[in-house]
């Protein structure tokens, strides 16, 4: 680990992401089953255990450490009185960004790239949830949860990483995630309604809650263009020749509300929640919205 | 006149009926869709759900169509070959026979000439014609006229350009038997680029012509004919000048500008031809000085040897003296020798009177001697020499003649009286004069029927008295003498110059002979000797004086009158340089030559004719083409944006390409673009610099303290009222300024509060800062704490790092006697909000500034003590002196505008007792 070096765009994606995640507090996931992991953190599992909150005393009994004996409590009475902590246990989020070529798609050259708006969410979601003590781990990196600062630069060189256009695909990909863990996706979800079902349903069967946070471009919102075009995909999906756009646009529109609706679906149907994002409106909206669904209620109250 | 709608001519005129073809383009264009647009789309898989409900092709863009159209417009324009200013039709396919005029005549308008004749040039390449040239006037060696041999058109193209006009007249007859000696082929084409006059030979010529081939004869419109500028003639004043013109027309109005022969400019005359006038007139009126420098007239921006007249001694006015005997001038001025004298000569000479010996002194061309029978020894002294040496002597006869002369007469006179003719007494009637003889000085001038000789003195017969007789009277008795002395001549006039003894005095005739007798004066002029004078400088066909071209040889001095120009002669200086004379082209024109050429009134049927355009041919075809490719390059770029394809490929570099091409197309295009900004800024510098400059205004530095700033304008403020009341001072309101941005030069005095915290200035404001107190301006720094510039304190710091860049002189507490203590108020001290510091100015340098000093630097906050809450109660306590100390706060203020405005003016007030003391004295 010492000849670790995060590259420049690294650096300059954590430096905006952070500048971004400033404005939000710590982001603490609500978990409502933590996963049972061993890792410290700052979920009780209202269970003894490791960890630093005060959570019962019990009688001494033979085999226990003289160090875990409370004296205060024990010369209140004649007993001995043994001080147990809260197991505190941490939350682990596992992010999946879309780095797939479609992602890199932008309508105008005042907006950010699609991917580049993901990634950027990704890493903001990065900093909130290390500043929250939470541990995250981008699905499919193949490396285990990190937190504290260095995950931070970790995740942000893996993130910057240039990815093979072969390698990445549209969905995220199979992989052992441990239960009651949080995952959240973001892509633009372009992919056929019952690949991206299948894949969905695989993670959520293990008991995975998750996001999905969609992130468009304002023009395959739109359709904004006219004229005889001939439209090609980012992926070798082949083209489409369409003779007079404008004809078309609200069909499309239709085509597009189906294909939304159908991923709410999807997402409601395992208890996930269906998040939508353009890349005209503030990165703000959608990590305010990130942060909402993934915040932890309870504790601002 | 000009043939206008012929100055544009297609050479494939059927190429044009193309151009119908356009509306079917445009319907081919508008029907076939355009190339789609490719682009690039993530959500490609919902576009494949979407069934294309029309298939009706989009339309292309309407400017793109035009774009096109317009291609293709150009296309066929530049197939069918325009070509602006077209040449002569050339109707047969043999060689090309060009015919140039090149006398004097060409010279006007000889670029057209040259144009048309490389337009001719140009096309005799393209159809690879060969071509003969023949110019019609002499050729510089004195040949005739000769026509070229055959020979390939890009040869001829040197040997046209090699064609000058010549200064002589053409030589059409000449021409015309050069022509037998063509060898040219049947189907030759004949241009005849001629200069528009008809000296009665064209005619034969150009039917000459014909034989060889159809004729075109370009020629010049009666407007552009040249003008003949004759020689001038002496007048009272000045010189006539009048000019012609070979056609009657609409008024003209050109100059005549008069040249030494250094090529000054010595005057400019209007010449206007009156309408259908063929003269103008114009009179030259110089001082004698100038007029005799004067070498060249010439009519302005013609350049043709016709337009030129050169100058030579005999238009130049010389010296006459004026020597009569006796006291009679004075009171009976009609009976006086003089009188008629005077009048007769003063038009064109330099008159001097007075006695021999003074005038000779002075140098004189004539002595005119009017009845002086005899010269004292001391005048025969000075005058002996003098005609010796090219005087000419002129001797009237009189009285006292008839009592005997000296011997500086011609020819011996009778002495014992004079012979009367008529009178009371006798039969004989006054005598009438003979006509003179060809070898006399005044051969050529007609002798008045009138004028009759009652009176003359006699000459001794002798052998050579006939030979040295240059006027007889009716019965042969000679009236005029004339004999040579050395270099000069001795002429007796045998009559008196007053009407006592004869009419010739009264007559026309006796100016004429006067004015011939002084011509006799330059030395050679009148020399009717055989001598012969070599070319010294020629004029070329423009006009312009050149060494004399080989053929040229001198003329006798006695002919040169007569003298035809040609290549032989040409026109231009002959004799030497001292001593020489002109051969002008237009004397000679007017002379014994053939009468002046006619303009070209008709032509021989068959002949073509046209006229000179200004404009060589110009060829549209290239440059439709390039057009055309252009266009079709801007399509290809438009076509491949439409299709998506350049935003794809390389979007920079085909979009700058972009730019650049019009950037090329249209370079005004962006410096238009920066200006309304630019405008709002510069309206809004002059606006402050006219609030600034119309009044007085004092000026402060902002601090980054808004309070502070408030202080200071205030404390300004009440400064402007107290002067206001007790000066003449006036200020408008204190500005604020920041030293950054704004323009300082407008202010006299800048106060610059100084603050522990304050920024340091930039080095461009400091610069800036410099400069103004080079330029006289003046800054008062306060550092508001009572410590005194020189102290620790922070603001004394920061003061000394603002002034370290300024280079100002040494700074010195302000003395005792310093301008600041007197300059309104007698002052001692210098207080303001606080007192007891020094305050510093700069020591007094008379060198730099006058020895004021550009800064002023103190601590005593003297703004807060001269604020006032707007009521004129004060805001700042003055501490310690109370309001006495706010009193001399306010002096120091006044004092401080009073240096600023006035400078050392008040200085000098030291020395008043001085100075008093020395005017009492």
């Amino acid at each position: 680990m010492a000849t670790f070096r995060p590259s420049e765009s690294g650096e300059r994606q954590r430096q905006r992401a952070e500048s971004l995640a400033s404005r939000f507090p710590p982001l603490l996931v609500a978990a409502e089953r933590v996963a049972a992991t061993i890792i410290q953190g700052v979920h009780g599992r209202r269970r003894v255990g490791q960890g630093e909150t005060f959570w019962q005393f019990r009688r001494y009994e033979p085999g226990d450490s003289v160090d875990q004996i409370d004296w205060r409590q024990s010369a209140k009475s004649d007993r001995v009185f043994v001080r147990e902590t809260e197991w505190e246990a941490a939350q682990t989020v596992w992010l999946w960004r879309d780095a797939s070529p479609s992602m890199r798609y932008r309508s105008s050259r005042s907006l950010p790239e699609k991917s580049e708006r993901a990634d950027l969410l990704a890493m903001a979601l990065t900093v909130l949830l290390v500043r929250g003590g939470e541990h995250v781990a981008l699905l499919g990196s193949g490396h285990p949860p990190m937190t504290g600062r260095g995950a931070i630069a970790r995740i942000a060189e893996i993130i910057c990483r240039p990815v093979a256009d072969g390698d990445a695909s549209s969905l995220p990909p199979e992989a052992p995630l441990p239960r009651y863990a949080q995952t959240v996706l973001i892509g633009d979800f372009f992919s056929p309604l019952e690949e991206i079902a299948a894949t969905v349903r695989g993670i959520a069967a293990r008991g995975v809650k998750g996001h999905l946070l969609q992130v468009m471009d304002p023009a395959e919102e739109t359709l904004p263009f006219s004229g005889r075009t001939r439209f090609e995909g980012l992926e070798r999906e082949g083209d489409a020749l369409i003779p007079r756009v404008e004809s078309v646009r609200r069909d499309y529109g239709d085509v597009l509300a189906g294909h939304l609706a159908g991923l709410a679906d999807i997402a409601r149907a395992v208890g996930w929640k269906y998040l939508a994002h353009r890349t005209d409106k503030p990165p703000q909206a959608a990590l305010l919205t990130l942060y909402m669904a993934l915040a932890d209620e309870r504790r601002w109250k | 006149m000009m043939p206008t709608l012929a100055a544009l001519a297609f050479i494939s005129p059927w190429w044009l009926l193309a151009l119908a073809a356009l509306p079917i383009l445009y319907w081919l264009l508008r029907v076939t869709p355009p190339a789609p647009r490719l682009t690039r789309f993530p959500a490609i898989r919902l576009l494949f759900a979407l069934k294309p409900k029309e298939e009706t092709p989009a339309q292309t863009p309407w400017w793109l169509l035009v774009l096109r159209l317009l291609i293709a417009t150009l296309i066929i324009l530049a197939l069918a070959h325009p070509l602006l200013n077209p040449g002569t039709r050339l109707e047969r396919p043999g060689p090309l026979m060009l015919v140039i005029d090149d006398g004097w005549t060409s010279a006007r308008n000889w670029t057209a000439r040259q144009n048309t004749l490389a337009s001719l040039l140009d096309r005799a390449e393209r159809d690879q014609r060969a071509v003969m040239l023949l110019t019609t006037a002499p050729q510089l060696g004195g040949e005739p006229p000769r026509t070229s041999r055959l020979m390939r058109a890009a040869d001829a193209r040197s040997a046209a350009a090699a064609i000058e006009p010549k200064p002589w007249p053409v030589d059409r007859n000449a021409a015309r038997e050069a022509l037998g000696s063509a060898e040219i082929t049947d189907d030759a084409n004949v241009v005849y680029l001629a200069d528009g006059l008809d000296d009665g030979r064209l005619r034969p010529l150009i039917e000459g012509l014909q034989r060889v081939g159809p004729v075109d004869v370009v020629r010049e419109d009666a407007g552009e004919l040249p003008r003949l500028l004759l020689p001038p003639a002496a007048e009272a004043a000045g010189l006539a000048i009048t000019a012609t013109r070979f056609a009657a027309g609409p008024p003209v109005v050109s100059s005549l500008r008069a040249l030494a022969d250094d090529g000054r400019l010595l005057g400019r005359e209007e010449l206007r031809w009156p309408e259908n006038g063929r003269e103008a007139k114009a009179r030259v009126e110089l001082p004698i000085e100038l007029r005799n420098r004067l070498a060249r007239l010439e009519i302005e921006g013609e350049a043709s040897a016709g337009a030129v007249v050169l100058l030579d001694e005999r238009w130049r006015r010389r010296p006459v003296g004026l020597v009569a005997a006796g006291s009679l001038e004075k009171r009976q001025p009609l009976l006086a020798d003089i009188f008629y004298l005077e009048r007769a000569l003063t038009p064109f000479v330099d008159l001097r009177f007075g006695a021999v010996a003074e005038l000779l002194q002075r140098g004189l061309a004539v002595l005119v001697l009017a009845d002086i029978g005899r010269l004292s020894d001391a005048e025969y002294a000075a005058i002996d020499p003098w005609v010796r040496k090219g005087g000419v002597l002129v001797r009237f006869a009189g009285p006292r003649s008839a009592q005997g002369t000296d011997d500086l007469v011609p020819v011996p006179l009778r002495t014992g009286g004079d012979r009367a003719y008529g009178g009371a007494m006798s039969w004989e009637q006054p005598v009438a004069l003979q006509p003179f003889e060809p070898n006399s000085l005044f051969a050529g001038l007609t002798v008045p029927e009138d004028v009759r000789v009652s009176r003359q003195i006699l000459a001794e017969p002798s052998l050579d008295l006939s030979q040295r007789t240059w006027a007889r009277l009716a019965d042969g008795t000679p009236l005029v003498t004339a004999d040579r002395r050395g270099d000069g001549w001795l002429v007796m006039m045998h009559t008196t110059a007053n009407p006592e003894w004869s009419s010739l005095p009264l007559s026309g005739l006796f100016v004429e002979m006067l004015r011939r007798l002084v011509g006799l004066s330059q030395g050679v002029a009148g020399d009717p000797s055989e001598a012969v004078l070599p070319p010294f400088a020629a004029l070329d066909g423009f006009g312009r004086l050149q060494a004399p071209p080989p053929a040229a040889v001198g003329i006798e001095g006695a002919r040169l009158a007569e003298t035809p120009v040609g290549p032989r002669h040409p026109p231009g200086y002959y004799g030497s340089e001292t001593t020489r004379r002109t051969l002008n082209l237009s004397a000679a024109l007017l002379g014994p030559q053939a009468p002046l050429p006619k303009p070209i009134a008709e032509l021989p049927s068959g002949v073509v004719e046209s006229y000179y355009l200004g404009a060589r041919e110009f060829d549209f075809k290239p440059w439709l083409l390039a057009a055309a490719l252009a266009l079709g390059l801007i399509d290809l770029v438009i076509a491949l944006a439409l299709r998506g394809i350049i935003g794809r490929l390389a979007s920079r570099s085909a979009t700058a390409a972009l730019a650049l091409m019009l950037a090329f197309g249209a370079p005004g295009a962006a410096p238009a673009q920066q200006t309304p900004l630019g405008q709002a800024a510069a309206a809004q510098d002059d606006d402050t610099a006219r609030a600034s400059t119309l009044t007085t205004r004092f000026a402060f530095v902002r601090t980054n303290s808004a309070e502070i700033d408030d202080i200071t304008a205030a404390g300004l403020t009440g400064l402007g009222q107290v002067l206001s009341k007790r000066t003449t001072i006036d200020p408008a309101p204190p500005v604020g300024v920041d030293v950054e941005h704004d323009e300082l030069a407008f202010y006299p005095l800048l106060y610059w509060p100084v603050l522990p915290d304050a920024p340091r200035p930039s080095a461009g404001a400091l610069a800036r800062v410099a400069q103004f107190l080079r330029q006289g301006g003046m800054i008062v720094f306060d550092t508001r704490d009572a410590g005194g510039a020189g102290s620790a304190t922070q603001a004394g710091a920061r003061l000394r790092e603002i002034l370290r860049p300024l280079n100002l002189p040494a700074l010195t507490p302000i003395p005792a006697d310093h301008v600041l203590t007197k300059s309104f108020y007698l002052l001692s001290d210098f207080p303001g909000r606080w007192a007891g510091a020094p305050v510093w100015v700069e020591q007094a340098d008379d060198r730099i500034n006058d020895g004021v000093s550009s800064v002023i630097i103190g601590a005593h906050d003297w703004v807060a003590a001269w604020a006032n809450d707007g009521g004129g109660k004060p805001v700042f306590a003055a501490v310690p002196g109370g309001e006495a100390q706010r009193e001399m706060a306010v002096r120091f203020g006044v004092n401080l505008v009073m240096y600023a405005l006035t400078g050392n003016y008040k200085a000098d007030q030291v020395h008043v007792e001085a100075i008093l003391e020395r005017l009492r004295r």
